[in-house]
């Protein structure tokens, strides 16, 4: 290697180096212009108004700083099942494994046969979430509904898009409309409307025959950064699968309690048997067990 | 003179490695420094980051969620056919509000708003704790926001996610080839309704005309995948969409949970004997009380009391 070349590559870690600081100030200028753009517009700094909801201390503390828990309620998980399948649940978990050693179950009708197939069931459930929340440039809050509004979700959600979808009325097309704990989110096609309502502020609008002032804020919303989902077995429950389409529903289903509450073929106690006939389809519901 | 040559080029030979030695020592020590300044900016930048992100509400939520047994409840038939194309799990996630407790302070539920805000209203309690009367301030818990929001995640029964594919063919190509790979039921497959392919990424994303494909080939990992007479292991994935639903910032506000103060000088004492004092001081209705729920003192260092819905 020539003596140049080498001076080359000895310089090219300082020359990496020299890029990423030059780019690593600049971005400290970028915050510290946006810091100070903070300063000098406090009403950004207003916090606004937000939805209040009652919270009570029932005891849980914390000595150290460990990040808090978040609780997390009304699990659910809906599994579809095809027409011709069953879902079973056994008292004990050790039948629905004995069950599970075959993977073809043989059912004795009076002049014939069911071939069936079983399956362990696994149902997904999200085990991290993160979640990162910023101000919305398309959406707002609206808030300060009287307590006793006579309107459904519905109807309040429409009259708010009627109202606030008229650029009379300071507004303009209305993309989005949820109803929140203690407020409604509208989220607008462009970020104009958007500044224009929250500049606005108060308004007062009519539903269901009354005029009511009401607030529109800006809104934060929240978009997952990260989830992850792993599948969890169901230990007691085993799904049966490719029935063949022979009997009805009522009969198939105490055929197949029967046959699956026979030691002798492995099975045990059943605690709950669902079956969804062939040409069917059920959405089987699971919620979080209440220890 | 030969040897003088000699000696002068072996000085010259010595002086140049030796300037060489320092050239390469200050370049180095310049490195050092680069590196050691680009360290402390990224540090003033994080620091800045974060001081922005509490400015202006910002925020991140990081949770793990504990592991729940499922049980199955009930048998639903809606008309929605959406519903049937997915595995959908879904829950609701509150966060739950610290408040800092300072050492002297306590806080004492109610159950009744009316018996808090009365309590509050009567300001100063004089409580008998042993053999003093001490002089309580009652006030209201100012509460940090909290957030609030459903997590929706839906495993599709139709489509799946395939990874790894090699960059052999143009992209139209490649896209045949995925779907009379993915079509043949020996393997696995089944009909495809379409293939969405990403040739940069190596990627793409399957959707079956049944359900029921899928989870035959999501029993394995890897799928085999035919390009002409070679035939290449591309790995398999579930295909989940995450979305949230009724997002919301709100501000905490504690109609039942009232803070007391002015409690520092019962530091040496024990804490649950206190509660105890301060529960039964407040349960009286001449003393302006009622019915106690619980009480939380911190004597003698803070800590962080979680309030929930």
């Amino acid at each position: 290697m020539s003596v140049a070349q080498d001076a080359a590559l000895r310089e090219n870690p300082f020359h990496s180096l020299q890029e990423e600081q030059t780019r690593l100030r600049m971005r400290l200028q970028e915050l510290q212009q946006l810091k100070r753009e903070l300063r000098n517009f406090p009403q950004d700094q207003d916090p606004f108004p937000m939805p209040e909801v009652p919270l009570v201390f029932r005891g849980h503390t914390q000595q150290n700083r460990e990040v808090p828990k978040s609780v997390v309620s009304n699990l659910q998980i809906c599994y579809p099942l095809p027409g011709g399948s069953a879902l079973v649940t056994f008292d004990d978990p050790k039948v629905a494994n004995q069950v599970l050693q075959q993977k073809e179950h043989k059912i004795d009708l009076e002049e014939c046969r069911l071939r069936v197939q079983v399956q362990p069931l696994e149902l997904p459930m999200v085990t991290t979430i993160q979640v990162s929340s910023q101000k919305s440039s398309r959406r707002v809050l609206v808030s300060g509904f009287p307590a006793n509004l006579k309107l459904n979700e519905e109807e309040l959600l429409d009259k708010l898009e009627i109202f606030f979808g008229k650029t009379k009325n300071g507004g303009g097309d209305v993309e989005t409309r949820e109803l929140l704990h203690g407020g409604v989110m509208l989220g607008f096609a462009k970020d104009e409307v958007v500044q224009n309502l929250c500049r606005i502020g108060q308004f007062t609008v009519p539903l269901g025959g009354q005029q009511f002032p009401l607030q529109v804020s800006p809104y934060m919303s929240g978009e997952i950064q990260k989830a992850e989902i792993r599948s969890q077995p169901v230990p007691k429950s085993v799904l049966v699968l490719n029935i063949p389409d022979v009997l009805d529903g009522p009969e198939l289903q105490d055929i197949l309690q029967i046959h699956f509450q026979k030691p002798t073929r492995g099975g045990g106690e059943v605690e709950t048997l669902t079956v969804v006939p062939p040409g069917e389809r059920g959405l089987a519901i699971f919620t979080a067990q209440s220890s | 003179m030969a040897a003088g040559e000699d000696n002068k080029n072996q000085i010259h030979k010595e002086f140049w490695q030796d300037e060489e030695f320092w050239r390469d020592k200050l370049k180095q020590r310049l490195v050092d420094e680069m590196v050691k300044e680009n360290i402390e900016l990224k540090m003033e930048i994080q620091k800045l980051e974060a001081e922005l992100q509490e400015a202006t509400g910002n925020s991140e939520i990081k949770e793990d969620i504990p592991e729940m047994k499922m049980k199955f409840t009930a048998l639903e038939n809606p008309e929605n056919d959406s519903q049937y194309l997915n595995i959908s799990c879904s829950f609701q996630v509150s966060s739950q509000v610290p408040y800092e407790l300072q050492k002297g302070e306590a806080l004492i539920t109610f159950e009744e708003e009316e018996v808090a805000q009365n309590v509050i209203r009567l300001g100063k309690h004089n409580v008998n704790i042993m053999d003093r009367t001490v002089e309580v301030v009652a006030k209201p818990v100012l509460l940090k926001p909290g957030v609030r929001f459903q997590v929706h995640a839906e495993v599709s029964k139709m489509k799946i996610n395939v990874t790894e594919i090699p960059d052999e063919l143009p992209a139209n190509q490649m896209r045949d080839k995925l779907e009379l790979s993915f079509c043949k039921s020996r393997n696995g497959g089944g009909e495809v309704e379409s293939v969405e392919y990403d040739k940069e990424a190596g990627s793409a994303v399957i959707t079956f005309v049944e359900t029921g494909v899928v989870d035959k080939i999501l029993k394995k990992k890897d799928y085999p995948l035919y390009i002409n007479q070679d035939c290449f292991r591309v790995v398999v994935s579930p295909y989940i969409e995450t979305h949230l639903k009724k997002f919301q910032v709100f501000s905490g506000i504690s109609k039942k949970t009232v803070l007391l103060t002015g409690m520092e000088e019962l530091q040496m004492m024990d804490g649950e004997v206190v509660e105890d004092l301060i529960s039964i001081h407040f349960q009286r209705e001449k003393n302006g009380g009622g019915e106690v729920d619980m009480v939380k003192i911190s004597l003698n260092q803070p800590c962080v009391a979680y309030f929930q819905e």
